[in-house]
């Protein structure tokens, strides 16, 4: 594996390319979710060629999109109960984001425009927020427990750089994820935040086995699945009995 | 080993699952319950939606009630026209309950309801058990013996649509069975349980049925209504988890076939006085679980999934 990743790298950073352009690859192009999965890493790798020493690279992993309920919880009568605040409408399931140069003079604005673009535009509020906050709140909410769920990461993981040319970063999943399709995009930016170059990559996640044959048909063949589950239920009842009944004749 | 549940979309531990399956299996084999209100909790406790829990164990008491109905069939200890009656109201009351379960869903609040109801049946059942099993040791240390189960008259002979119950021996109106069967469908339904716990009483004392067939029909109608049930959740709120089924039904004949064969050293009320503490404070986790002051007032949930 490491061999064959090293020689692409090698024949890509071989390879002449315009001034401020990067190439990428990917390990591995599926995920599968089996009832065993138990969270995996994978590895995006290529190669740069910097304009100077002030270009930076930025890789975005982007999972597939979900809406989002926050919900807090009240105390009414002595019993805590959950109260939706607000929604988030089609945001990323999974976002991470990391940086080459993490002392970019404008790590912190660059942070804000993502975070914007792609979560806190989205929200939609049916209570006016009661913290002097303000929607603030709900962003601030948003992140800390996707930070939490290890579903969100900003410049907290580090991509190793070689000889200023190649480049590779490990992204880990964690076991709990969403099936889709999850984008990996390279940015190369210089100091002012202006894109230079781009590249993307992709892997699809999918559910298998029996995993994706109860979860499928629980959603898309909801008759078929009941009675499928009251029958091997029924049968197991049976079997057992009949098991049972010739153990101790 | 750990493994991921498709439908509750939790990753859990195998064998914590089997040996929990087991545990509450041996208990039922012991004190002679279904243990589903045992179930339905503990698998709460360990961070599968209250939703998927009660649909899913509707499934797994299909299989432990057929499995038990099959023997009682052989010794021709089931009431049919008893259990029929039973059967209907328990269908209607399934189907309330099922639709019931899916609007208090669609607003968000299954989980508080689930625990709710646990506590109020929890709480009440318990406390009863324990002070009726209390009072019997008291009454039996005096050696005084005031059992009296005589059939009496009483106002459920006053009501209409009479018909014969040839196995029970009865002559009685077909209203209350259908009653009964409502109110054990309703309770399969929203709390995943088969409701024995109450159906055997109600059948002794209200209905007055002679004890060799009761064991029998309860489980003839409890097949009947947790199959129902599961099939209406798994096309209502699309909360069965078979995988997870599964492992509790294995988990849940090993165990009680070897609680059936334990033999227990104690009187039956001690018995009962031992079952209902455990009722108790499975129902006062439940309540400490609401009241406390949660580690994190919020948090975030898929909506489009549910």
């Amino acid at each position: 594996m490491r061999a064959l990743i090293f020689s692409v790298i090698f024949i890509f950073s071989m390879s002449s390319f315009s001034l401020g352009a990067v190439i990428s690859d990917i390990d591995k192009t599926d995920i599968e979710l089996s009832t065993r999965f138990d969270g995996t890493s994978l590895l995006v790798f290529g190669a740069l060629s910097p304009e100077n020493d002030n270009t930076s690279l930025l890789v975005e992993v982007i999972g597939p999109s979900t809406s989002v309920d926050i919900t807090k919880k009240v105390q009414i009568w002595g019993i805590w109960v959950n109260k939706k605040i607000a929604q988030f409408q089609d945001i990323p399931s999974f976002y991470k984001i990391s940086i080459s140069n993490p002392e970019h003079p404008i790590l912190k604005e660059i942070e804000y425009q993502k975070l914007k673009s792609i979560f806190y535009d989205f929200l939609e509020t049916n209570s006016t927020p009661e913290d002097d906050n303000g929607v603030e709140q709900y962003y601030h909410e948003l992140t800390r427990l996707k930070k939490k769920l290890g579903k969100l990461s900003i410049f907290e993981e580090k991509i190793n750089i070689i000889d200023k040319k190649l480049f590779s970063y490990k992204v880990t999943l964690p076991k709990k994820i969403h099936p889709g399709k999850y984008k990996i995009k390279m940015t190369l930016i210089d100091q002012q935040g202006i894109e230079l170059s781009k590249s993307e990559q992709s892997v699809k996640v999918s559910k298998v086995g029996v995993q994706e044959f109860l979860s499928s048909n629980s959603k898309n063949n909801p008759v078929f699945y009941g009675l499928f589950s009251v029958i091997i239920a029924l049968f197991l009842g049976f079997s057992a009995a009949q098991l049972f009944r010739w153990l101790y004749r | 080993m750990q493994i991921f549940l498709p439908i509750a979309d939790v990753p859990v531990d195998l064998f914590v699952l089997l040996i929990l399956g087991a545990a509450v299996g041996f208990l039922s084999g012991v004190f002679g319950i279904g243990g589903g209100f045992l179930m339905t909790p503990l698998l709460i406790f360990l961070g599968i939606p209250a939703a998927v829990a009660v649909a899913t164990e509707a499934n797994q008491i299909a299989a432990s009630s057929f499995s038990g109905v099959l023997a009682h069939l052989k010794r021709r200890a089931v009431d049919f026209k008893m259990g029929n009656i039973l059967v209907v109201g328990g269908l209607l009351g399934s189907a309330v309950g099922v639709e019931v379960f899916r609007i208090v869903k669609s607003y968000g609040q299954i989980d508080l309801f689930v625990s709710l109801c646990y506590i109020l049946f929890l709480g009440s059942i318990g406390t009863l058990m324990f002070l009726e099993s209390l009072s019997t040791i008291q009454r039996s240390r005096k050696s005084v013996n005031t059992f009296n189960h005589k059939k009496k008259h009483n106002w459920i002979h006053g009501l209409p649509f009479k018909t014969r119950f040839k196995s029970s021996n009865l002559y009685i109106s077909a209203i209350p069975p259908v009653v009964i069967g409502f109110i054990i469908g309703i309770l399969a339904s929203i709390m995943g349980v088969g409701g024995g716990f109450i159906l055997i009483p109600a059948m002794i004392y209200i209905l007055g049925m002679p004890t060799k067939v009761v064991i029998g029909t309860s489980l003839y109608q409890i097949t009947f209504i947790t199959a129902f049930t599961t099939f209406m959740h798994a096309t209502q709120n699309k909360t069965v988890d078979l995988l997870l089924a599964l492992i509790l039904i294995v988990g849940g004949v090993l165990g009680a076939q070897l609680g059936a064969r334990v033999t227990v050293k104690l009187k039956a009320e001690e018995i009962r006085i031992l079952l209902a503490i455990i009722v108790l404070l499975v129902c006062l986790k439940l309540a400490l679980d609401l009241m406390m002051t949660p580690n994190d007032l919020f948090s975030i949930t898929y909506s489009n999934e549910s």
